[in-house]
């Protein structure tokens, strides 16, 4: 049987970083502007998929940009930098090609519902909203947005992988990789998912309203994702 | 966009006779796989598959109780979810367990499961009542699933050789993939006024039967299995699902008529 308190008390450190990385992954979905079904119909503002398949699609792209980083250097700092600017350019790419579709494909132009004035480029939103949508196309601030949370979740995403790398074990390298991307990529499903039932659908950005509810994902993944961290450290320290 | 509606859903067949059928089902399988491939032979592996079908049916009737009061979000999202939750207590379990290692995977996926669910409902307050039965429900299916499925590809729950053969050469995303849509899609699928409880199920176990045939092409690679009975057993269960599911969806419609071919150039001028 494996020595329970002597793995946690020796990585304990770890524990603590995946919690925050996870917290970091869900205080990052609600960046994202998902437009989830309404927005593929171009009825709603957002890229036209959930909320888990762009966390998924951005933080696993953040994971393997940090994958390959940790191949060179075990410099914490450049891993998770590494795994920040992969998500940021997963994302940006999403959103920009999703931009074009909308502008050249269905025909409308970028506008939000939630807001009268983009808060960045202080263009007036509502004349360019159709009538019976919530917005379409994405924003200057979404995509601003859009492109702040593929960092937290970039970053949330390497922080968990570089720690379960860290912990102290007797694994083959190769084995390590493989067993510390698995719990990475569980501990990132949980904490897309969580966030996505907070928001409830469809997200703008930060200057959607719902934006405000993120504290309570944020309690939510902070338990859940301490418990996954507790685990895959143990299943990891103990081989 | 609120997937399905909003209350419980008509059941022909009670929850508490898929959950009995999933977890004794689905332990049955990955037991008797583990020893039979020790006793008898390395084709008996695709018992383990079909201990994983009975934990996908599960989960996607479970899946099927939840969505049904409307998530808010895509049904997708409880799938990946289950599988999240499910890939972590699946290592874990086989990591520390031994021999025991499935059994303790299960009961880490239901904790899991409840405190998600438990979350889910006093933090987020999403105001499902049966969201911690489902999401203990969802976790465990999501583990046999894994598990069912991994030892088909290896014939055995040994970790280093999961270790080795299935999460290190990356087979472990195709088991994440084929059983999260074994669990997700049929509800996805049927959604709808007219959802009906045998349709959504079968369907449910013809992507089980997919995922069975993927796990036999996988396991003709490895040594500890054999893949032949497994892609063939696959496919013979693909077959009853598949027409199973027509015959459902022909007894459901309100009429089946065939659109004929599209107008060609000359026809159209």
């Amino acid at each position: 049987m494996i020595d329970v308190a002597g793995i946690l008390m020796q990585n304990i450190l770890y524990v603590i970083l995946i919690t925050l990385g996870g917290v970091l992954i869900s205080w990052s979905v609600h960046f994202v502007p998902v437009g989830g079904a309404p927005a593929a119909m171009a009825q709603a503002t957002g890229i036209g998929t959930g909320t888990v398949q762009l966390a998924a699609g951005a933080g696993l792209t953040g994971l393997v940009t940090a994958g390959a980083m940790m191949q060179i250097t075990n410099n914490a700092a450049l891993v998770i930098a590494s795994g920040a600017a992969g998500a940021m350019i997963m994302i940006a790419v999403t959103m920009i090609v999703g931009t074009w579709v909308y502008i050249y494909g269905v025909g409308c132009p970028p506008a939000s519902a939630k807001v009268k004035y983009d808060p960045i480029t202080k263009d007036r939103q509502d004349l360019y909203v159709s009538q019976g949508t919530e917005g379409h196309g994405l924003p200057t601030v979404s995509y601003v947005s859009g492109v702040i949370g593929g960092a937290l979740g970039g970053i949330g995403g390497s922080v968990v992988y570089y720690s379960l790398m860290s912990v102290t074990n007797q694994l083959a390298l190769a084995d390590l990789v493989g067993m510390a991307s698995v719990f990475a990529v569980g501990i990132f499903f949980v904490n897309a998912v969580i966030p996505s039932y907070n928001i409830g659908g469809t997200i703008e950005g930060f200057h959607d309203p719902k934006f405000k509810r993120f504290p309570k994902a944020v309690v939510a993944s902070l338990v859940a994702t301490l418990f996954c961290a507790l685990i895959s450290v143990l299943a990891i320290g103990g081989l | 966009m609120s997937a399905g509606g909003s209350g419980a859903a008509a059941e022909a067949i009670p929850q508490n006779n898929i959950i009995a059928f999933g977890v004794a089902g689905g332990l049955i399988g990955i037991y008797a796989a583990y020893f039979l491939v020790d006793m008898v032979g390395q084709y008996m592996s695709f018992i383990g598959a079909l201990g994983a079908i009975c934990g996908m049916i599960w989960g996607a009737a479970a899946v099927r109780r939840v969505a049904s009061y409307g998530l808010g979000t895509g049904v997708p999202s409880i799938g990946m979810l289950a599988l999240g939750m499910g890939v972590l207590a699946a290592t874990f379990g086989l990591a520390v367990g031994g021999v025991a290692g499935p059994v303790i995977a299960l009961i880490t996926a239901a904790i899991i499961g409840l405190m998600v669910g438990v979350l889910a409902n006093k933090v987020l307050k999403m105001g499902i009542p049966i969201m911690e039965v489902s999401m203990t429900e969802i976790a465990t299916a999501g583990t046999i699933t894994i598990i069912g499925l991994a030892i088909s590809m290896t014939g055995t729950f040994d970790f280093p050789v999961i270790l080795s053969q299935v999460i290190t050469t990356g087979y472990i995303a195709v088991i994440f993939i084929a059983g999260g849509l074994a669990i997700l899609h049929p509800f996805n699928a049927n959604l709808g006024p007219d959802e009906a409880q045998d349709r959504t199920l079968i369907c449910g176990l013809e992507k089980g039967a997919i995922a069975m045939i993927i796990a036999g092409i996988v396991a003709t690679v490895n040594e500890g299995a054999s893949g032949a009975l497994t892609i063939l057993i696959g496919l013979a269960l693909w077959y009853i699902g598949f027409s199973g599911y027509y015959d459902r969806v022909k007894r459901d419609a309100y009429a089946v008529v065939g659109s004929g071919l599209l107008p060609s150039k000359e026809e159209l001028e």
